[in-house]
């Protein structure tokens, strides 16, 4: 019998994190599947807690609530991370899931050594089976393995778009409690939170991206790119040779140096397709380039190839889009 | 990946970390300027920049004036890593080693310390100037003079085709100090400071290729030169020339062995990526074997070059014959090299889209500078021969 | 002051030649090691700090024997020393046992600051930085886009990149923080460095060294363990179009309709 927990993020509108939607519907279907009374619950920590409990008991039968002032104006990853040690206690068979994003992962490591809890991070699947079984990516892609705890329980990190969000039938309980003991980690203070126009929505969540490469050219080029982006519902993701060259910034970079990203669609314009791009996009589900080479790299691992002016093409593919919808 | 650490039997731990630091240097700073030097023409002050910033520009110089102390087979690996980005800002390398081997050789400990720190840092680059408009292979035929006057000499005459004759601050003259000396005791070698007095570069060449690289033809009328520049005692200069050449044409045999890896590694990535007939034209035999063969040419000019290295750093009697060796191998190699690369690449191999058109003509150089190969082999034959007989 | 940046020894990634071993674990042998590219970032950031305010940056690394020999670019980069904790008894540690011995290795150590990359090639973890701070009680301050101490003051404050900008964070030091690609690129190790490299020191220490049990730590007390590994499904042709731009797009369409992703 074992409880799967998921801490559920904010998002950046202050409702529940679509990550945590995500992992919260994975966590429901291994609940059912581990079955003999297993169940899944949410955490929720925060100075607030309801709005994001509210939305995170739109997906589990029960949600632990806990409002703890520190919260506001300290970084958020420590704080939750004593907390829901504090919620999880000495559960032999208790799973933590998590986001895989930077707040996610920064909880995951503050809770193994709380708890002494092993963790598996970036899960692109997971399942049931007598145990907890993991699915991770390996070397850039190369390889896709399988893991495990040796333990009963576990801290698991899930990517972005590893499931669809699915509500429950009906929605659950929310538990209040209060924060309890006074923290044994030291709370780093938020002295500003500073907003910078321009800064995209973590592309790494993204169903669709569309991304430019060299052939784009300049920042004027990049326009297209955006546009394609919203016509199609999605981010604009970039090369590092586009980020370099000042076109656009670092946190759209996709790559070995930049962001690995699994989007339902990867539209490639004026991308080589060389291996240090190819290890942040490849398993995307669907992946359609446009280049004027028709001999790039890229042509041995998109689904669909348009060999042109990716001006012309992306001119035309934008009419054509908006035209559907009209 | 063509070139993997294991052919670095010889090298210590040092060299291999070093060569592997250039290399990456090379990829990531270098190679992207490589068409842009090329046509433009220019030197690339940025590259010369990079690499004083590196301490590459150190390597050859004695430690205690601020270089590196770095024995022959390093400075070549240096040569070779950057030569297959660039040829051209390979020769910056190169040339800061050419021109400061007389005084290394043969300077005093005071010339030492009053123009080695300068040159270690990269803040002054230095050139070589031996080869005149008449005195090319004939370089005992020299016909500038340098006539002593109080405490100066005053030197007179033309040098062609001296590599960054038009960016050094430093000039390594050789002059005739006593035309009726014998013919190798005519000569004597001085580091001239410019600008000065009565020097002044009259052009710059045109080429066919290292087309960044500053190729100047200077004019000394009347220049006045310090006896306190004058590199060892009057009549060195011919030894000392000889004596450089045992360690420069090593430099120059690294610069071809690099320019051909460079042109291999394009040739190959090119082969593997470009599809014909429905498959990727290095399966077909034709081009495997132009690959194999460009590849085992460069291994052993490659080899044979450390070897050469080693053998004169260790004071081989003949250290001419091999300094000779290596740099004729290494020369004919690189021409055969880029040669085939252009070939492999097919019509795109003739357009300055890729690189190795440029590759092809900045091998041939190593044909013909630093001695040409003609040069190398009556000096490979006198040695196996013993000098002629009436 | 003082600046530990924590270094792992990686399999080079564009040797591309990373496999598992027959017991499912990385095979450290298959291809050759290099410093992980994330760790160079957080030593060139602590490297340019020390410049400008004083003091010397060391390595602490968790490796088998031959992460020495890694550790010698780092080192000429400009570190001043490296700590190696080696001991063939770690082979096979999860991400708590590696908690354990790098917090037990900067124990000894006096510090102002620990760096950590963001994450490794090798594992992609990137939560062990998280744990060692939570081990020793240090303030956590992650995702850096900008770095910067007072010592005098003895705090320091951290640009933290989030979804909408930055979070400006302010702790005591000693601290931990996990640094980003942002704060920079990391030099080339100078050849001057590259020679000097040789004559810096490298301790080891082992596990007793710690005071740690062999039993506990390795393979033998992994939390997480490889059940199975396969490549991944081949992606199928590639479909290629040539043709007038509107032909492209129009195939475009049709095949994301085809494919449901609009």
């Amino acid at each position: 019998m074992a409880t799967l927990w998921v801490v559920g993020e904010v998002g950046t509108d202050g409702s529940l994190a679509r990550i945590s939607a995500e992992v919260a519907t994975l966590a429901r279907t291994l609940a059912q599947a581990a079955g003999g009374g297993s169940e899944a619950a949410g955490i929720v920590v925060a100075a607030d807690p309801g709005p994001v409990a509210d939305g995170l008991a739109g997906f589990l039968p029960r949600v632990v609530a806990i409002a703890d002032p520190a919260a506001a104006g300290h970084a958020w990853s420590t704080i939750a991370a004593e907390r829901v040690a504090a919620v999880v206690g000495d559960d032999a068979d208790a799973f933590v899931f998590l986001g895989a994003g930077p707040d996610g992962r920064d909880l995951a490591g503050t809770l193994a050594a709380l708890t002494g809890r092993g963790v598996l991070v970036n899960a692109t699947g997971a399942a049931w089976d007598g145990r907890l079984s993991v699915e991770m990516s390996a070397f850039g892609g190369k390889l896709i393995t399988t893991s495990g705890f040796t333990g009963g329980g576990g801290i698991v990190t899930v990517r972005p778009g590893t499931v669809t969000a699915e509500p429950a039938a009906a929605a659950g309980t929310v538990e209040r409690r209060d924060a309890g003991e006074p923290l044994a980690l030291p709370a780093v203070a938020i002295v500003e939170q500073i907003e910078e126009a321009g800064a995209a929505a973590p592309i790494e969540e993204a169903r669709v991206i569309v991304a430019g490469g060299r052939g784009v050219g300049g920042v004027e080029g990049f326009e297209l790119v955006g546009e394609l982006a919203a016509a199609l519902g999605g981010a604009v993701g970039a090369t590092r040779a586009a980020v370099d060259s000042g076109w656009i910034p670092y946190s759209q970079q996709i790559g070995q140096t930049g962001k690995i990203v699994k989007p339902e669609l990867y539209l490639a314009l004026g991308i080589s397709g060389a291996i240090q791009h190819k290890v942040g996009m490849q398993t995307a589900s669907t992946i359609v380039a446009v280049n004027r080479d028709p001999d790039a790299p890229i042509a041995e691992f998109a689904d669909l190839l348009v060999v042109g002016d990716l001006f012309e093409v992306g001119r035309a593919l934008l009419v054509a889009l908006r035209g559907r919808s009209g | 990946m063509v070139s993997t650490p294991q052919s670095a039997q010889r090298l210590t731990d040092d060299q291999v970390l070093l060569r592997d630091t250039l290399r990456q240097l090379a990829d990531e700073r270098i190679a992207p300027r490589a068409a842009d030097i090329d046509r433009s023409g220019e030197f690339p002050e940025d590259i010369r920049q990079l690499l004083a910033q590196q301490d590459v520009l150190a390597l050859p110089f004695p430690a205690e004036h601020g270089g590196i102390g770095g024995d022959l087979l390093t400075v070549c690996l240096a040569i070779e890593q950057i030569a297959r980005a660039c040829t051209t800002s390979s020769l910056i390398l190169a040339v800061q080693d050419l021109g400061s081997l007389p005084l290394r050789l043969g300077g005093s400990a005071e010339q030492l310390a009053r123009w080695v720190p300068d040159l270690a840092a990269g803040r002054r680059l230095i050139c070589f100037g031996l080869t005149e408009p008449e005195a090319g292979s004939d370089a005992a035929a020299l016909r500038t003079t340098a006539v002593r006057d109080g405490d100066d000499y005053v030197l007179n005459g033309t040098k062609r085709f001296i590599t960054n004759g038009s960016v050094a601050e430093l000039v390594t003259v050789f002059a005739v100090t006593d035309r009726e000396a014998s013919r190798h005791r005519r000569l004597s070698c001085f580091i001239v400071e410019v600008p000065t007095e009565g020097f002044r570069v009259a052009r710059v060449e045109h080429k066919m290729g290292i087309r960044g690289s500053p190729t100047a033809e200077l004019e000394f009328r009347d220049v006045r030169v310090p006896a306190a520049n004058r590199i060892g005692e009057e009549g060195d200069g011919w030894s000392l020339a000889m004596r450089t050449f045992e360690r420069s044409r090593p430099g120059i045999a690294a610069q071809a062995v690099g320019i051909a890896q460079g042109a291999l590694e394009a040739a190959t990535a090119y082969a593997r990526d470009r599809k014909q007939f429905g498959q990727r034209i290095g399966d077909f035999q034709m081009i495997g074997a132009m690959l194999a063969d460009m590849d085992a040419q460069t291994e052993a000019a490659r080899q044979l070059l450390y070897a050469a290295c080693e053998i004169i750093e260790g004071g081989a009697p003949d250290a001419a014959r091999w300094a000779a060796i290596a740099k004729l191998v290494a020369g004919d190699t690189a021409m055969k090299v880029t040669t085939d690369a252009v070939q492999v690449f097919g019509g795109y191999g003739y357009v300055d889209e890729f690189p190795v058109e440029r590759m092809m003509r900045d091998a041939k150089i190593t044909q013909l500078y630093e001695g040409t190969q003609q040069i190398q082999r009556l000096v490979i034959a006198r040695a196996l021969l013993g000098p002629a007989r009436e | 002051m003082h600046i530990v940046v924590l270094t792992k020894p990686v399999p080079d990634p564009a040797a591309a030649a990373e496999r598992l071993g027959p017991d499912l674990r990385l095979d450290r042998a298959a291809s050759p090691a290099v410093v992980n590219g994330n760790d160079e970032y957080a030593l060139e950031a602590a490297l340019k700090l020390t410049e400008a305010h004083g003091g010397e940056v060391s390595l602490l690394t968790m490796a088998p024997a031959t992460g020495a020999d890694t550790m010698r670019k780092a080192l000429a980069m400009g570190a001043a020393r490296g700590v190696l904790v080696t001991d063939p008894a770690l082979a096979g540690s999860c991400v708590r046992t590696t908690v354990e011995v790098l917090s037990a290795a900067l124990r000894d150590l006096t510090f102002d600051l620990v760096f950590a990359g963001f994450d490794t090639s090798d594992g992609n973890a990137g939560v062990v930085a998280a744990g060692v701070a939570a081990k020793l009680g240090l303030p956590y301050l992650s995702n850096a886009a900008k770095i910067e101490p007072d010592p005098d003051g003895g705090k320091v404050r951290v640009r933290r990149i989030t979804p909408t900008g930055y979070d400006l964070l302010e702790a005591p030091m000693p601290a931990l923080v996990v640094c980003t690609q942002v704060l920079g690129e990391p030099r080339y190790p100078s050849l001057k460095g590259i020679m000097s490299a040789r004559s810096k020191e490298i301790a080891t220490r082992s596990l007793a060294d710690l005071g740690l049990d062999a039993a506990a730590v390795g393979g033998a007390a992994a939390t997480t363990e490889v059940l199975e590994s396969r490549k991944p499904p081949a992606r199928g042709a590639t479909r290629v179009v040539r043709g007038s731009a509107d032909e492209g797009a129009a195939e475009i369409v049709s095949f994301l309709e085809s494919r449901r992703v609009i």
